[in-house]
């Protein structure tokens, strides 16, 4: 009895999640810009969104930010230069296909060649399905006037993704590579969701376009799942132009906020670009 | 005799120790004008390597050199933003060379 009891509040939690549409999917915090690799500087527009990004259809609230930086390196030996960016963050609403979520925007001038790689430590979120926390801590490599810089080196983060291919020169169909980090040391078979941002972020507007780019054959085609190897190491061919999201789920130090569980994730964004 | 073999391996080591040399890597360079009656110019290689030694001539719009200087060790140079037409020449050697017409160096 007990035991039947029990089948039947799985099936009915089940019917549930699979009637949520929200639910199934996995989130990604987005560092959002419509250029990885930029001719020379210019003022670069930016959108922190917390979202579904193959499917577009909900954003979740983001809290105020606990970091958001930038690290900036010319050249191999050049000296990593770290500017804090939070005072220029300002709050805005995104619009999703199906709600809008408090997001925010982000205007930087950046002059000299290099790479600039820009971090984010988001509030926790509380999922409330879940009733735990989470938090993405996200990284995007951005450069200018193609003089590499430090897009192979880590920012020291709680958890992060390293690249191990330059994350702004990916023709459409290259592997991606990465490692995944805790507290600075690779974390063996580490779980990364992999996610195509399927509908066009729309900065005019700021929101996402309804057109989609492609459509799932399959649920399971949506968030993709790769495991990275004793290395922490992971490997993914982009299969279409356009930003693509890898997250490493609950890879960081921090398993607990305000006494509930919490998943700190690292997060990635690099751009493929197809060959002409 | 041996002075001569001491040469050539003298040159060969010279050879091999420069930077630029049989790399698969190209120059980039990029400048802006600071506004401030100057410009400066920003130069690397695309594996990363130092352009520190590299040398930056300014050359008015009839082809005569201005300034002829060299990279800093940030890889940077300044000048003073001459008067009229004027072009940059990035000069990395061999198959290393970028020319950039003033006119596009803007703010």
């Amino acid at each position: 009895m007990q035991h039947k009891k029990t089948v039947a509040g799985v099936l009915a939690a089940l019917a549930l999640a699979l009637t949520l549409p929200g639910l199934a999917l996995a989130h990604f915090q987005m560092i959002y810009t419509p250029e990885i690799a930029l001719d020379k500087g210019g003022e670069v527009d930016m959108r922190l969104v917390f979202t579904h990004p193959f499917e577009a259809g909900h954003s979740m609230d983001m809290g105020a930010p606990e970091q958001f930086f930038m690290v900036y390196q010319k050249g191999g030996e050049g000296e990593p230069q770290k500017t804090d960016l939070k005072a220029g963050l300002a709050p805005i609403v995104w619009k999703s296909l199906g709600n809008t979520g408090k997001a925010y925007t982000f205007k930087q001038k950046l002059r000299s060649p290099g790479d600039y790689v820009f971090a984010l430590v988001p509030a926790p979120y509380l999922e409330p399905e879940e009733g735990a926390y989470m938090q993405q801590i996200t990284k995007l490599v951005l450069n200018v006037g193609g003089i590499p810089g430090n897009w192979d080196k880590p920012l020291g983060l709680p958890a992060e993704i390293v690249p191990l291919a330059k994350p702004y020169g990916l023709y459409t169909g290259n592997v991606f590579v990465g490692q995944v980090l805790s507290e600075g040391k690779p974390v063996p078979n580490a779980e990364i969701e992999v996610e195509y941002l399927n509908h066009a972020a729309n900065m005019a507007t700021n929101s996402f376009d309804k057109k989609a780019a492609v459509a799932a054959p399959h649920d399971c085609f949506i968030t993709q799942a790769i495991k990275a190897d004793a290395n922490g190491v992971f490997v993914y061919a982009m299969p279409k132009a356009g930003w693509w999201g890898f997250a490493a789920m609950g890879v960081g130090p921090v398993k607990e906020f305000q006494g509930k569980a919490m998943s700190q994730d690292a997060l990635i964004w690099v751009k493929a670009v197809d060959m002409k | 005799m041996r002075l001569k073999m001491k040469m050539v391996l003298a040159i060969a080591a010279m050879v091999l120790a420069l930077p630029a040399a049989a790399q698969a890597h190209t120059a980039l360079c990029t400048c802006f004008d600071n506004a401030d009656g100057t410009i400066t110019c920003e130069g690397g290689f695309s594996d990363g390597s130092s352009a520190s030694g590299v040398s930056l001539i300014v050359k008015d719009g009839g082809g005569k050199v201005i300034e002829q200087g060299a990279m800093d060790k940030t890889s940077k140079y300044t000048f003073k933003k001459p008067e009229g037409a004027y072009f940059v020449v990035f000069e990395a050697g061999e198959g290393h060379k970028i020319e950039i017409d003033g006119k596009k160096i803007l703010e």
